[in-house]
């Protein structure tokens, strides 16, 4: 038995076959992978070899005609959930917070719990959500009178203190991730609320509420809405399908709310409003 | 040989037994997503049971069967006790260990990720810590069966390390590299998330590493069935190898070939240019080549055994097989199972034509065809053969262990079938339920249905085989005879120390290594970060359904 073949003594012969069947099979793909195949373009000429092999590592992007005038960019918002922005809302400071939310009591309630159908409840909320929201209404990315003013006198600092503030208050609205009330095959559920809520429809698209606002799950960006006051609820769900309000990054809100019928709206606003109980629906 | 042979037998008994109650939450999964009634209606409970179901058949079962199968070839092949018998048990104990955090974990609701983790979703740390601990066990045995099969090469420098030896160890050492992406995957990057170290996950290098893994760890699962075709078939059969050096070029060629491959999971992700994506792919193709070499050599083992037999013609031979030995009963029909899946195999490999089962219920059809289909059974037929050996007591009735193959056959073809059409119709996959009032979703309906019946027909069969190797249990000691492993038709004298070894081929996996994952991975330090907040799924409703 040929005991002293090393791996790298290739004048054996299982070591030669494996070392150049390997460096074969590589150059091979490697040709094929990032010459021929990264070259080829669907509609226009083969790229140049050094292109090709940029493109096929993923570090450019595509080289294909880019001279057709581009429509002018419309974002929702100006806020992209990126490590940047969470580490600046995790900076917010409450002492302050508390200070400016002095400003916000007259409408937003008492500690931000509020009293009128008119004004959200902040107590609770998410702070990059408050952030966004104050961001967008700065930005004139989302528009309601004094809000847009409001917003425009906080500093980007200022907006971060009164978020952590307001997200540190208690009873406003429920925290987003809670306890399962209602688990089950809620597809086939009589209660047009909790369906929607818990199953969506998937017949128009729409999927649950509560895989983005909780309580199964949450998605950056979307609030707590149990606690939240009922008008407001309806009246938001009511802007998005008009377009009237278009600040959701991927028209998340927009596509959704668009599927409603003014009803649907109505019974998911009371179901998620403060003090409504489920069981009250089962008439509508 | 005795202190390998509670080894084995404890191994083996941990991965059949948590065998059964997974069979039976994959049977509840299919009622879920059919159209008829499930008990316990919950879509939270979905997920977690399909975490559990995965977890228990990908991880514990297959690593626990791995190494219980490994420490009793290492014994019966060489010839000798086992060395390191102290080190085994404690690779057990800290396996089991783990196996019980990452389970009680799911069960209690904690950890919804699927056994593939998908960061940026993020489980409680005690599932990766149990999950980490299941596979760091496993190390254990990787070391010992390299221990084993050094120490027997250096005592007898002028014998050719049996065949069986010799692919348990490239077994472990393909595992060794294949585990290494998903360790570093939870260490680097889930466990620092979930003990709440870090803020966000990088999910693009969390899953380019966990890629790694994913393809080389469905070649971990089929080693043992290959081990099984090459040794000890023939010798079931009543007939020789065809040949021993072909045996040790297909071990070989697996763990050589089905490491740098695993981007063919990542074709769909944004985060790697076309080129690696297609190189691998194109690597990939190169797992036909051992595929093909032993679906010849065995067929050729048996002719020769059939033709001994006294069968003549060119497939009289066929008939006079002694179809009543499981070992050669589970053969053909995982042969037939491995035809079928391999070739849905070849469109999932394939860069461009992935793009239309992906995501689909497809997916989940080939694997369970390919693993839960001609892997598993082959594991059966192992353990009628083993059990008798190890314990010393006869299967009570072959005849019901047949009864228990043929059901299992069946079952995963009348199962895997109807789910691989409704992937072509668009179902996708990991959902927990489907609204069957669509027209789009009821033409898929009675396809769901009959996967339902499939799944319980693997339920029985699975109540089945433990039934057998129980009444085993109890009956009489009556042989003693040790596991016997099947000669060549030429046996080897001599063999290159190349075909001895793994010195080279462990090289070549190096480079291989570096060429395929060196940049896609690289890239992460240097140009792209994939940082995303987490999506903590421990609190989710599954905690109420699963109670
Ligand atoms: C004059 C009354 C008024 C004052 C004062 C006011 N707000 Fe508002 N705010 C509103 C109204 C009304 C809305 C809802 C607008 C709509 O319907 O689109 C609103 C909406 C918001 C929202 C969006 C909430 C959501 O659920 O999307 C945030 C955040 C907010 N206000 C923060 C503040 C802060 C912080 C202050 C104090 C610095 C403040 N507001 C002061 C009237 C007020
Ligand atoms: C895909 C995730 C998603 C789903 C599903 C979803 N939402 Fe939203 N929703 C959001 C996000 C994100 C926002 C915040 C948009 C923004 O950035 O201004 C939002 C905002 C809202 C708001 C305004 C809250 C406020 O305080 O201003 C209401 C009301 C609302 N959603 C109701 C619903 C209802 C009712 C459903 C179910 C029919 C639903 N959403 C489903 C993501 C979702
Ligand atoms: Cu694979």
């Amino acid at each position: 038995m040929a005991r002293e073949q090393g791996p790298f003594k290739t004048d054996n012969p299982w070591p030669r076959i494996g070392w150049w069947s390997v460096a074969g099979l590589l150059a091979a793909g490697a040709v094929l992978g990032f010459v021929v195949l990264g070259g080829e373009q669907q509609n226009g000429p083969r790229l140049g070899t050094w292109t090709a092999i940029c493109r096929a590592l993923g570090i450019a992007s595509d080289t294909g005609p880019a001279t057709a005038p581009q429509p002018p960019l419309q974002t929702p918002t100006r806020i992209a959930w990126t490590a940047a922005t969470l580490a600046r809302i995790a900076g917010g400071d409450v002492k302050h917070g508390e200070f400016v939310a002095l400003n916000c009591a007259a409408c937003h309630g008492e500690q931000g719990v509020s009293q009128s159908g008119l004004f959200p409840t902040l107590a609770g909320m998410d702070a990059g959500i408050i952030y966004k929201q104050l961001d967008d209404f700065r930005a004139g990315k989302r528009s309601w009178g004094a809000m847009n003013a409001i917003a425009t006198a906080l500093s980007d600092q200022d907006a971060a203190d009164v978020a952590a503030y307001f997200a540190g208050r208690v009873n406003g609205l429920a925290p987003i991730l809670g306890e399962n009330f209602h688990g089950g095959r809620t597809l086939r559920e009589a209660d047009v609320a909790t369906r929607l809520a818990f199953a969506g429809d998937p017949a128009r698209g729409i999927p649950p509420c509560a895989a983005c606002h909780g309580p199964s799950a949450s998605k950056p960006g979307a609030p707590s809405l149990k606690g939240q006051r009922p008008e407001y609820i309806e009246r938001q769900l009511a802007a998005f399908a008009q377009g009237i309000r278009q600040n959701d990054i991927n028209r998340q809100m927009r596509t959704v709310a668009m599927q409603l019928t003014p009803d649907e709206m109505h019974a998911i606003a009371v179901y998620y409003g403060s003090g409504a109980a489920p069981a009250e629906l089962a008439g509508r | 040989m005795l202190n390998s042979r509670r080894l084995a037998l404890f191994h083996c008994w941990v991965a059949f037994g948590a065998f059964l109650p997974a069979v039976l939450l994959g049977a509840w999964q299919m009622l879920m997503r059919s159209p008829l009634p499930a008990p316990l209606d919950d879509p939270g409970a979905y997920y977690a049971s399909v975490t559990l179901h995965g977890t228990v058949m990908a991880y514990v079962i297959t690593t626990f069967f791995a190494m219980g199968f490994g420490y009793a070839v290492a014994a019966t092949s060489l010839g000798r006790p086992l060395r390191g018998a102290a080190a085994a048990w404690a690779g057990f104990v800290i396996c089991l260990v783990g196996t019980a955090m990452a389970a009680a974990t799911v069960v209690a609701g904690k950890a919804s990720v699927l056994y593939t983790f998908y960061p940026p979703l993020l489980a409680s740390p005690w599932y990766y810590l149990g999950a980490f601990l299941l596979v760091a066990g496993s190390m254990v045995w990787v070391v010992l069966m390299v221990v084993n099969m050094v120490g027997w090469k250096r005592d007898n420098p002028e014998r050719p390390v049996p065949l069986a030896m010799f692919a348990i160890t490239a077994t472990a050492l393909l595992w060794a590299w294949a585990a290494a992406g998903v360790e570093i995957e939870l260490v680097g990057i889930l466990l620092p998330r979930a003990f709440g170290w870090s803020d966000l996950i990088d999910a693009g290098l969390g899953r380019t590493l966990f890629s790694v893994t994913l393809h080389a760890i469905v070649y971990f699962w089929l080693m043992p069935a290959y081990i099984a075709f090459y040794t000890l078939v023939p010798q079931a059969a009543g007939g020789r190898l065809y040949s021993d050096t072909m045996g040790r070029l297909t071990f070989i060629m697996f763990l050589v070939f089905s490491l740098p491959v695993g981007m063919h999971h990542l074709f769909a992700d944004p985060e790697h240019g076309s080129g690696f994506k297609f190189l691998q792919s194109f690597l990939t193709f190169l797992i036909a080549l051992p595929t093909l070499l032993t679906v010849f050599s065995i067929t050729a083992s048996l002719e020769i055994a059939g033709r001994h037999r006294g069968g003549r013609g060119l497939l009289g031979w066929i008939a006079t097989l002694p179809w009543e030995e499981p070992m050669v009963l589970a053969v053909a029909l995982s042969l037939v199972m491995l035809g079928f899946g391999g070739f849905g195999g070849l469109i999932n490999m394939s860069y461009a034509m992935n793009m239309m089962i992906h995501n689909t219920s497809w997916v989940t059809a080939h694997f369970h065809l390919i693993f839960g289909g001609a892997v598993v059974i082959m594991y059966f037929a192992i353990a009628y053969e083993m059990w008798p050996r190890i314990t010393g007591k006869p299967l009570r009735s072959k005849a019901l262990a047949r009864w228990q193959l043929w059901l299992w056959f069946w079952g995963m073809l009348i199962t895997t079938i109807p789910w691989h059409i409704a992937g072509l119709m668009g179902q996708p996959r990991r959902i927990a339920i489907f609204d069957y009032s669509l027209p789009l979703v009821a033409r898929m309906a009675s396809l769901v249905n009959i996967s339902v019946i499939g799944g319980f027909i693997l339920l029985v069969s699975a109540i089945l085989l433990i039934t057998v190797l129980v009444r085993s249990h109890f009956g009489e000691r009556s042989v003693t005879e040790p596991l016997r492993y099947a000669l060549a038709v030429n046996p080897p004298r001599q063999v290159p120390a190349s075909l001895n070894g793994f010195a080279l081929w462990n090289a070549i996996v190096l480079v291989l290594m570096i060429v395929a994952y060196g940049y896609p991975i690289g890239q992460f330090f240097f140009l792209k970060s994939h940082s995303a907040p987490a999506v903590e799924v421990t609190s989710q409703s599954a905690a109420a359904g699963v109670q």
